[in-house]
C-alpha cells in the first residue's frame, strides 16, 4: 500500500491511502481535521481551501501524492486561538452566517494578505473568484479583508 | 389566507414547543454531590459554577438564532454573556413540534424565553433573599449575581441549588425595553469563534467513534430504482466494505467518504434502471402546460368586485406574462446525516430544520417509535428550507439499518444535492390590469399556474388551503384595487417540492412589483407615488385570516426610497427601481435597487432596504439577513434549474450560478424603529431584490424583462 509523509499544521503524519486520493479527504476523514469543508468537490466553492506552502488551494484538487512532501495548513493550524489576524477581524466584522463556507474564506484571505499587503479591491474580486457563501455574507468578507490588510505577517 | 406558517406548526404545543412552568427536579451533578444543577424549565440550566446553559429550540442555520434567542433568556435573568453555554434542543416530550422556517423563529419564542429567564431571575433572588433573611423586592440581579442590600453579592452558580428547591413563580414580570442592556444591541454571533478557528461542527463534521461512510447510488430521475447491478468493481475499491440495497436506490458502504464516492462511480457504470414514470418529463412540455393552465379553471384565492366586469369596461387593458424558474437551494454544505443503530433504537445526528419530524419519520422507516429514535441536531451549512425535508435524514437511517453495526454517515456530493433537492417549482403568471378612462386602475387579476408546493409536503394530498399557500404574495397585494382577482391554476408535475427561502412569495411578488411598475409607465405615473397612492392612508388590511399594517409599509417604502435618493439625477445607462411588500403581514419590507445596463452588460451597484420588524432583537444579526437574503435574491436573477428525460440538467455550482463576491452590491439596511413584538427577517428581504432590479433594468434601459432567469440574450 502506498504509505506518504505529509506534514500537516507543523506536524508529520504518515498517511497509508491511495495516491489519488484528495488531500480534502485524507483531511477530514484520515486525520479527522473537519474544519476544511467539502461543498463541491468540483475545485468551484472554495470551501475545501488550505495552504500548500503557503498558496491558497483547493484540496479537493490536489491528490494526497502531490501534497505529500509540501506544508500543510489547514484552518486548524493557523493560529493556535483564533489569534490569527484574519480570524480577528472576522470576528470583528462578524463575517459568518452559517459559517459553512467561512474556513475556506479565511485561508484565501490570509494567503492573499500575505502575499498582497493591501490588496485593491479588483484584487479580493478575483482572489474569491472561485468561492461560494449562499448566505450572503460578501460585503463583511470584503471589510474583514481590508480591515486585516497590513497586518499578516 | 391559510399560511405556510399554519402547515409548519405542529398541533397543540406552541410553536417553539414549549414547556413552561414545568419545575424540573434539581439533579445533582455526577461526581459532585453536593451542588445540584438549577433547571427551572427546559430552556435553560444553572450550574453550580455559574455558567448557564441555554437550549435553543431553532435550529441554526445562519440565521444567528443561537445569538438572538439565548439573548432574551440572557436579558431576562441578567446573566454574564461570556458565561453561558448554547445547546441545540433535541425532540422529545420537553420540545414537541420544533420547526426552523416561515421567518419564525424570534417571533414564536420571544414571549417563553423571556418568561423563562425572568421565572429563574425571581427564583434566584428568592433564593438569595432567604439566605441574607431580607425581602426579595431588596434584591436585584447583575450579570450573573443577586445584588443585595448593601451590596452583598451571591452568584447564581452558588444559589443554583437552594433556587431549585423554590416553587416556581406563574408570572414573572418581564422587563421593559428601556431597561434592556442586552436586547436590542449589537452582539456578534455566538458561534464565531468556533466558526473561525474551524472547530464548529456541521452536521457533516460529526465523527463517532468506528464510524463508517456511505454514498448513495440514486437514479437521476427522482423516483426511479436500479434494475441490475454487478458490485464487482466497486468492492474492488480499496475501503469499500459492502454494497447494499436501500429503498432510494444503492448505498456504498466505506470506510471513508472518498471510497464511498469511488465505489459508486464503478457501481454507476455496471447498473441500469428502472427510470419509473417521471422519465420523459421536460421543461419545455411543463411550460406549455402551464400556458394552457393560464387560461383554464383555477382555485380562486381571493376575490374583491366583479374583476371580469371590470376588465370589460375598462378603457384599456394591460397584459403580461411574467416566468420563474425551478429552483434549488444550493446549500454550500451538502446533505448528510449519520444514524448509529443500537441494542433497542437508534440514534441520529442530523442538521435538520425539523427534528421531530426528521425523528418521527426514521424511526417509522424502521419499525421504531419515534422516542426510541434520539435526535442530535447539529449546526447547518445553510438550509434556506432545504433541511425542513426529512428525505435525507430518513435514507441515512435505512442505509445504517441496511449495514448493521456501528454509526453509518450518508454523505451527498454536490450532484447528488442538486438531482435530488426538493425544489422551489416553475410558475407562469398572467397578470391583467384595467384602466378606466382617466387612466386609474380599475381592475387587477393574477393568474398563477404551476406545481403546488404544498402538495408536495402533504405528501401528495390536495390542501384545502392550497390555493392560498401557492398565492402568498399575491393575494396579499398591500394596494387598494377597486376589483381584484387571485387565483392558482395547479399543473402537476414529477419533481418534489419543499420550501425555499422566501417561498411563492419571491415568484408572486416578483409578478406583482414588476407588473405594477408596467402599469405605473403605462400611466406615465412615477412608481414610487402610485404605489404611495394605491397605499393611500388604509390602515390594518385583512387578507383572509391575516392581516397587514399597511402604515407600517408606506413607511418602509418612503424611507427606503428616501435613503436611496428615488428621483436624483443618474449617471446615463444608470437607474432605479423599487418593490415592497408586508411579509405574512408581520415584516414590514422596502428595496431600491441601483443598476446600470452598459453594451448588454448588467451591473447591480446598490440596494437600500428599509425594514420595520418589530423590535429588532439583535440588530447586528438583523443586517446580516438583509444582506443575505438580498444576496439570495439576486441569484435567482441568474439561476435555474431545468429538466430533460427527467433529470435536472444543472448538477452543480458551475451551471447553477449563485452569486460571488464580485457582484454582490452595496447593501445599505434601514431600520425603522419599532416597539411591536418582533417578527422575522430570514425571508421578508429576498423576494423584493428581484423586481427592485428588474424595475431599475427598464428605468435605466427601456428593457422590460418578465422572464427569469437572465440570459445573454436578456438585453437585446
Ligand atoms: S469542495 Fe473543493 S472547491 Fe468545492
Ligand atoms: S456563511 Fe453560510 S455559506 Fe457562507
Amino acid at each position: 500500500m502506498p504509505s506518504y509523509q505529509l506534514t500537516v499544521n507543523g506536524r508529520v503524519r504518515p498517511v497509508d491511502a491511495e495516491a489519488d486520493t484528495p488531500l480534502l479527504w485524507i483531511l477530514r476523514d484520515t486525520l479527522g481535521l473537519t474544519g476544511t469543508k467539502f461543498g463541491c468537490g468540483q475545485g468551484v466553492c472554495g470551501s475545501c481551501t488550505v495552504h500548500l506552502d503557503g498558496q491558497a488551494v483547493k484540496s479537493c484538487q490536489r491528490s494526497l501524492k502531490e501534497a505529500a512532501g509540501h506544508a500543510v495548513i489547514t484552518v486548524e493550524g493557523l493560529s493556535k486561538d483564533g489569534s490569527h489576524p484574519v480570524q480577528k477581524a472576522w470576528i470583528a466584522e462578524d463575517v459568518a452566517q452559517c459559517g459553512y463556507c467561512q474556513p475556506g474564506m479565511i485561508m484565501t484571505a490570509a494567503a492573499l494578505l500575505k502575499r498582497n499587503a493591501h490588496p485593491t479591491d479588483g484584487d479580493i474580486e478575483e482572489a474569491f473568484a472561485d468561492h461560494v457563501c449562499r448566505c450572503g455574507t460578501y460585503p463583511r468578507i470584503r471589510k474583514a479583508v481590508k480591515r486585516a490588510a497590513g497586518s499578516v505577517k | 389566507m391559510t399560511s405556510r406558517r399554519d402547515f409548519l406548526k405542529v398541533s397543540g404545543a406552541a410553536g417553539a414547543g414549549l414547556v413552561l412552568g414545568l419545575h424540573l427536579e434539581a439533579k445533582p451533578r455526577p461526581g459532585a454531590a453536593a451542588k445540584a444543577e438549577f433547571r427551572p424549565n427546559a430552556y435553560l440550566t444553572v450550574k453550580p459554577d455559574g455558567t448557564v446553559r441555554i437550549t435553543v429550540p431553532k435550529t441554526e442555520m445562519g440565521q444567528g438564532v443561537r445569538t438572538a434567542l439565548p439573548l432574551a433568556v440572557a436579558e431576562e435573568m441578567d446573566l454574564d454573556w461570556s458565561k453561558i453555554e448554547v445547546v441545540n434542543a433535541q425532540p422529545g416530550p420537553e420540545f414537541k413540534g420544533m420547526q426552523t422556517g416561515g421567518s419564525t423563529s424570534v417571533s414564536s419564542t420571544w414571549t417563553p424565553l423571556r418568561k423563562a429567564g425572568a421565572t429563574a431571575r425571581e427564583m434566584l433572588k428568592a433564593a438569595a433573599a432567604a439566605q441574607w433573611k431580607v425581602g426579595a423586592d431588596q434584591c436585584r440581579t447583575e450579570k450573573g449575581f443577586v445584588v443585595g442590600p448593601g451590596g452583598k453579592k451571591l452568584g447564581f452558580g452558588d444559589l443554583a441549588e437552594a433556587a431549585a428547591k423554590l416553587p416556581v413563580p406563574k408570572d414573572p414580570a418581564l422587563k421593559k425595553p428601556a431597561d434592556y442592556h442586552l436586547l436590542g444591541k449589537r452582539t456578534p454571533r455566538f458561534d464565531g469563534p468556533a466558526i473561525v478557528t474551524g472547530k464548529a461542527i456541521f452536521g457533516l463534521d460529526v465523527r463517532r467513534p468506528g464510524q463508517r461512510f456511505a454514498a448513495v447510488l440514486r437514479c437521476e430521475v427522482p423516483g426511479g430504482q436500479p434494475k441490475t447491478w454487478d458490485d464487482t468493481r466497486a468492492k474492488a475499491v480499496r475501503g469499500v466494505k459492502a454494497v447494499l440495497k436501500v429503498p432510494t436506490g444503492l448505498a456504498v458502504i466505506a470506510d471513508n467518504t472518498w471510497a464511498a464516492f469511488k465505489g459508486r462511480e464503478a457501481l454507476a457504470l455496471t447498473t441500469t434502471w428502472d427510470e419509473g414514470p417521471a422519465k420523459d418529463f421536460n421543461s419545455g412540455a411543463l411550460e406549455e402546460k402551464m400556458r394552457a393552465a393560464l387560461t383554464g379553471p383555477a382555485d380562486e384565492a381571493r376575490r374583491e368586485g366583479d374583476v371580469d366586469k371590470a376588465l370589460a369596461a375598462a378603457a384599456k387593458v394591460l397584459e403580461a406574462e411574467y416566468a420563474f424558474p425551478y429552483q434549488a437551494h444550493a446549500t454550500v454544505e451538502p446533505m448528510n446525516t449519520v444514524v448509529q443503530m443500537q441494542a433497542e433504537g437508534a440514534e441520529m445526528w442530523t442538521g435538520s430544520q425539523s427534528p421531530n419530524r426528521a425523528q418521527e419519520r426514521a424511526a417509522a422507516a424502521l419499525g421504531l417509535k419515534p422516542e426510541q429514535m434520539k435526535v442530535n441536531v447539529a449546526l447547518i451549512g445553510g438550509g434556506f428550507g432545504r433541511r425542513l425535508g426529512t428525505d435525507f435524514s430518513t435514507e441515512a437511517a435505512q442505509v445504517a439499518k441496511a449495514a448493521g453495526g456501528g454509526p453509518v454517515q450518508v454523505v451527498w456530493d454536490r450532484e447528488d444535492d442538486f438531482r435530488h433537492d426538493l425544489y422551489q417549482p416553475a410558475t407562469l403568471h398572467r397578470m391583467r390590469a384595467g384602466l378606466d378612462t382617466s387612466g386609474a386602475i380599475s381592475a387587477w387579476a393574477h393568474r398563477i399556474a404551476g406545481p403546488a408546493v404544498l402538495r408536495s409536503w402533504m405528501e401528495g394530498q390536495k390542501s384545502p388551503a392550497q390555493a392560498s399557500v401557492e398565492a402568498n404574495g399575491a393575494l396579499d397585494i398591500p394596494y387598494a384595487l377597486p376589483a381584484l382577482r387571485v387565483d392558482f391554476a395547479e399543473v402537476e408535475a414529477p419533481p418534489p417540492l419543499g420550501w425555499w427561502r422566501g417561498i411563492e412569495i419571491v415568484p408572486n411578488v416578483f409578478a406583482r412589483e414588476c407588473f405594477l411598475d408596467e402599469v405605473a409607465h403605462a400611466q406615465g405615473k412615477d412608481p414610487l407615488q402610485l404605489r404611495l397612492d394605491l397605499m393611500g392612508d388604509r390602515g390594518v388590511v385583512k387578507f383572509g385570516r391575516e392581516e397587514a399594517d399597511i402604515r407600517r409599509l408606506k413607511k418602509v417604502l418612503q424611507v427606503a426610497a428616501e435613503k436611496a435618493g428615488w428621483g436624483r439625477k443618474l449617471p446615463v445607462g444608470h437607474g432605479l427601481g423599487l418593490a415592497c411588500h408586508a411579509y405574512d403581514g408581520r415584516t414590514y419590507a422596502a428595496e431600491v435597487a441601483e443598476v446600470s445596463v452598459e453594451k448588454g452588460q448588467l451591473r447591480i451597484h446598490k440596494v437600500t432596504c428599509a425594514v420595520d420588524c418589530g423590535f429588532a432583537v439583535n440588530p447586528a444579526g438583523l443586517e446580516a439577513q438583509v444582506e443575505g437574503g438580498i444576496a439570495f435574491g439576486l441569484s435567482a436573477l441568474f439561476s435555474q434549474i431545468t429538466w430533460e428525460k427527467g433529470r435536472t440538467v444543472q448538477t452543480g455550482f458551475h451551471d447553477f450560478p449563485v452569486l460571488r463576491l464580485a457582484d454582490m452590491p452595496a447593501i445599505e439596511t434601514h431600520v425603522v424603529p419599532s416597539s411591536e413584538a418582533p417578527s422575522g427577517m430570514g425571508e421578508p428581504p429576498v423576494p423584493l431584490a428581484i423586481p427592485a432590479v428588474l424595475n431599475a433594468v427598464f428605468a435605466a434601459a427601456g428593457k422590460r424583462i418578465r422572464r427569469l432567469p437572465l440570459g445573454l440574450d436578456s438585453f437585446k
